[in-house]
C-alpha cells in the first residue's frame, strides 16, 4: 500500500467515526405520525366488529329476530333494490334518526324478521289487518354500522 | 409493551409493527444515526438527510412487515429504502454532487487527534477536503465508498442493499477510492 493510500484509509476512517445524529424534531415528528398511523390502523381493524355490534343493537333496539344474513356490498346495493321490486316497492324507508348520520359509503343489509307494528314505529306504512304479524325486512347499515332505513321484503 | 432494552431487531420490528410505541422508539434510536449518516454522506444536505431519515422510518412504521430477514440485515434493508428515498429528493433537487472546490462546506470535522493545532487544522482541513471529495463521485462509486469504508459495511450486504453483484461492489470500491485518491492529490496541488 502507498503512503497515499494509507493516507486514504486512514482519512476515510476519521470520516466514519464521524457520530452525527439525525435532530431531535425529527424523532418527534415520527412518534406523532407512529401514534396517527396506529390509531387509524385500529379504527379500521374495529370497524368490522362494531358493524357486527351495531347490527346486534339494531336487532334488540327494534325487537326483531335474526332471521338470514345476507351482507352485500354498496355496488350490489342497487341490484338488490331492484330486485326487491318483485316483492316489494323496493324502497328502503330512512330511519328518524338516520338524517343526522353521514351518507353511506358502504353498505350493509341485514335481514331480518320483525313484528308489523315494530315497522310503524319507524315510520314504514304497513296495513292494520297485518299489526301481529311477522315479516321479513332489509335494514340497511351504514360504514359505521349505524342502521339508516328498512325496507319490506315480504 | 418492552421491558427489556436488548431486543433484537426482528422482535422490534415485529412489535412496532403491533403498535409498540416503546419498539419503535428503540428501533428508531438505534439506527437513525447510521441512516442520518448516510444520507449525510451521499447528499452533503443536512436537510436532506432529514427528510430521508424521516422518510425511511415512515416506511418501517407502514410496511415493517416486509423486512425479510434471510435477504440481509436490517441495516442493509434501511439502507435500502434511504437510497430509494434519496434518489427521489435528489431529483427534486439537483444538483447532486457538491461541488470539491465549492468553497462553503458543512461542518468542520471534530475529529482531529493531532496534539499541535497546526496538525489539528490540517488534518481538519484533509478530513473536509476527503469529505467533499466523496461528495464529487459519481453516486455508484460513492454509494460503495459511503457504504463499506464509511459504515463498515461487508460486501455481500453491500450487494444486497445496491442490488448489484458482489463483484460489481468491489470493483466500484477499488475505482471509488482511485478517485478519491486523485482528488485529494489534485487538492493538495492546489490548495484553496
Amino acid at each position: 500500500m502507498t503512503e497515499d493510500e494509507s493516507e486514504l484509509l486512514d482519512g476515510l476512517r476519521q470520516l466514519a467515526a464521524d457520530r452525527q445524529q439525525a435532530p431531535s424534531c425529527v424523532e418527534e415528528r415520527l412518534l406523532a405520525a407512529f401514534e396517527r398511523h396506529h390509531r387509524k390502523r385500529r379504527l379500521l381493524l374495529w370497524l368490522p366488529a362494531g358493524s357486527i355490534a351495531a347490527a346486534a343493537a339494531a336487532v334488540l333496539l327494534f325487537g326483531l329476530h335474526p332471521a338470514q344474513f345476507h351482507p352485500a356490498p354498496a355496488a350490489a346495493l342497487v341490484a338488490s333494490a331492484g330486485a326487491a321490486d318483485e316483492d316489494t316497492e323496493g324502497v328502503f324507508y330512512p330511519l328518524p334518526e338516520a338524517e343526522a348520520l353521514p351518507p353511506v359509503e358502504n353498505a350493509l343489509v341485514v335481514r331480518v324478521e320483525v313484528p308489523v307494528s315494530s315497522l310503524r314505529l319507524m315510520g314504514v306504512p304497513v296495513s292494520e289487518d297485518n299489526a301481529s304479524a311477522n315479516v321479513q325486512a332489509d335494514v340497511l347499515l351504514g360504514q359505521d354500522g349505524l342502521a339508516r332505513g328498512v325496507r319490506l321484503v315480504e | 409493551m418492552l421491558e427489556s432494552p436488548s431486543h433484537s431487531d426482528g422482535d422490534l420490528l415485529r412489535l412496532l409493527s403491533r403498535g409498540d410505541k416503546e419498539a419503535f422508539v428503540q428501533f428508531y434510536r438505534r439506527h437513525q444515526g447510521a441512516v442520518y449518516r448516510f444520507a449525510l454522506q451521499m447528499s452533503g444536505r443536512a436537510e436532506i438527510a432529514e427528510e430521508v431519515t424521516q422518510d425511511v422510518f415512515m416506511v418501517v412504521m407502514r410496511a415493517s412487515g416486509q423486512y425479510d430477514e434471510q435477504r440481509g440485515s436490517v441495516l442493509g434493508y434501511l439502507y435500502g429504502i434511504a437510497r430509494n428515498v434519496m434518489l427521489r429528493a435528489l431529483e427534486r433537487e439537483r444538483p447532486y454532487a457538491a461541488a470539491l472546490d465549492d468553497g462553503e462546506g458543512g461542518p468542520a470535522s471534530q475529529l482531529a487527534m493531532g496534539q499541535d493545532l497546526a496538525a489539528e487544522l490540517a488534518n481538519n482541513e484533509r478530513v473536509e477536503i476527503l469529505r467533499k471529495a466523496v461528495l464529487a463521485l459519481p453516486p455508484a462509486y460513492r454509494e460503495a465508498v459511503v457504504l463499506c469504508d464509511l459504515h463498515e459495511m461487508d460486501y455481500a450486504d453491500a450487494a444486497v442493499t445496491l442490488n448489484c453483484p458482489v463483484g460489481t461492489i468491489r470493483s466500484r470500491l477499488h475505482r471509488g477510492r482511485a478517485l478519491l485518491l486523485e482528488k485529494m492529490r489534485a487538492a493538495e496541488r492546489c490548495p484553496a
